[in-house]
């Protein structure tokens, strides 16, 4: 078990906006958290990640580092493409004296290469395409080689292409660091060739638990109306 | 009864009420949030978690882009006090004081405070709306997931930059002011150098450089401090950006003018 997620609760002054969730997610294995707009998947990831705090619940995660894909990227942008991917290993307490300038210089283009942007090193945020700081956001949050790795909306606002390049290196990461794999979307592409799991969110609660093909046979109702994208439902969009 | 309440909650006087609850929270949520990053920061420094290429950048910043402006404001303020100053002194036959007097006023207050209020609006905004942008945009987000102590690299550098960079600053535009004194009362009252300059010493003592270089650096970290603080904890986008951008100098002012009051009832008083 690499992140389970017991009773977890969250409020925003009197809010509840994760309410009494549960679920786990094994090594190796990617599980995708739908729903619309405003159902709290991000808050999901920001509670995983530690970036906010709980009111109530359980949060175990196995040793090792978090890495987190942030939905626009969030790279330095007064930094250059290498000073961001290696930013952890040159900041961090506990790995900074580790690296000489050299190893860091190969680890950069080892990730680099690893998401097909080899030779970019020298650029700045500015300089790059969506899809492209995408990609090197993706190298940054690999470069410590996380336990478990949280994405939020990595193929937001791209097109086709590019998303399914994206959808391919959080396949292919997955194999390759055996990490846990959390990704929060609403496009039915990431979820059905990346996720071995799914569960959907509505008003804070797990809705619907299952893999994305007993999702897309649309027994349950807030399943088919999210894969409709129908308007009818027990979902009502908030104002 | 419920009537009565509905009708009090619709007064000007329940809104204006609303409205100092919010900013005194404000006032006391930012006043916290500065004292514990202060902790912090002091904690970092005593155990040399700095990082020291991020620091020069930062002098940089803090020392040399802001020079221009906080000449050219310190000057000019030395040129106005001196142009009025001058003239009636040497008129009502005190000419012989105005270096003593343009020197004292400028190396205890008119250096230190302009040069404050000139770096709080060049440099204290810029820090601001950069962390602002940093924070709105998840950068801060990202550097914490890294397990990078934000704090430590966006503060640490920029707070210690102050420190050490407004004391050179403000020399340099206390200078600067002096020698625009003179050049003006030359100008405007006819007053010799060598009758400014003579007297320029008398009033000066040690004690006001030192509180002159105490006090500067205590504005620089103060104004590096509260800039990053407010621009740390922006949320709402580009417009929560402008209102960090804000407080940040409202804020600075303010703390410059009482640490002001401060130091002069310590050691003038």
């Amino acid at each position: 078990m690499s992140i389970e997620v017991k009773n977890l609760i969250k409020k925003f002054d009197d809010k509840v906006v994760i309410n009494d969730i549960s679920f786990k997610v094994e090594d190796g294995e990617v599980l995708a958290i739908v729903g619309f707009s405003g159902s709290g998947k991000s808050t999901v990831l920001k509670l995983i990640s530690g970036l906010i705090p709980y009111d109530s619940g359980e949060i175990i995660t196995s040793e090792g580092d978090i890495a987190m894909v942030f939905q626009y990227s969030a790279l330095f942008d007064s930094l250059n493409v290498f000073d961001n991917i290696s930013f952890a290993l040159r900041e961090r307490k506990d790995l900074r004296k580790k690296y000489s300038k050299n190893d860091l210089q190969n680890i950069v283009s080892q990730k680099l290469e690893l998401v097909g942007l080899k030779g970019i090193e020298n650029k700045f945020p500015s300089e790059l395409s969506g899809g492209m700081q995408k990609r090197v956001s993706f190298a940054r949050a690999i470069v410590t080689k996380p336990n478990s790795i949280l994405y939020d909306e990595p193929t937001a606002g791209l097109d086709p292409m590019s998303s399914t390049l994206i959808e391919d290196y959080i396949v292919r990461l997955r194999n390759e660091l055996d990490a846990a794999s959390i990704v929060v979307t609403h496009q039915m592409s990431t979820i059905t060739r990346t996720a071995d799991r799914v569960i959907m969110l509505y008003d804070g609660k797990i809705v619907f638990e299952g893999t994305p093909s007993e999702m897309l046979k649309q027994d349950n109702p807030y399943t088919k109306q999210f894969v409709t994208a129908s308007l009818e439902g027990p979902m009502t969009m908030k104002a | 009864m419920s009537t009565l309440k509905k009708y009090l909650k619709q007064s000007a006087t329940y809104k204006l009420y609303l409205h100092f609850e919010s900013y005194f929270k404000d006032i006391l949520s930012t006043t916290g949030n500065i004292v514990q990053l202060s902790i912090h920061i002091l904690k970092c420094i005593l155990k040399c978690e700095i990082n020291f290429k991020e620091l020069l950048l930062q002098c940089d910043r803090f020392g040399v882009s802001s020079l221009p402006i906080t000449l050219s404001i310190v000057g000019m303020t030395s040129i106005i006090v001196a142009s009025q100053v001058a003239h009636e002194m040497v008129k009502q036959g005190g000419g012989n004081f105005v270096g003593m007097l343009m020197t004292i006023l400028i190396v205890r207050e008119v250096g230190v405070i302009m040069s404050g209020f000139a770096i709080t609006s060049m440099i204290g905004s810029s820090l601001a709306s950069e962390l602002a942008t940093m924070r709105v945009t998840e950068q801060v987000d990202a550097i914490d997931v890294l397990g990078v102590d934000s704090v430590r690299y966006l503060f640490v550098p920029r707070v210690l930059s102050g420190i050490i960079m407004m004391p050179f600053v403000v020399i340099l535009a206390s200078v600067v002011g002096v020698l625009l004194g003179a050049f003006t009362s030359n100008l405007f009252a006819n007053l010799s150098y060598r009758a400014y300059f003579d007297s320029a010493w008398l009033g000066l003592y040690m004690k006001d450089l030192w509180v002159s270089i105490l006090k500067s650096a205590v504005f620089g970290g103060t104004i590096a401090l509260i800039s990053c603080t407010c621009g740390f904890f922006a949320s709402g986008g580009a417009k929560g950006v402008g209102l960090a951008t804000t407080k940040a100098v409202v804020w600075s002012f303010i703390a410059i003018v009482i640490w002001d009051m401060v130091f002069a009832i310590l050691f003038f008083f």
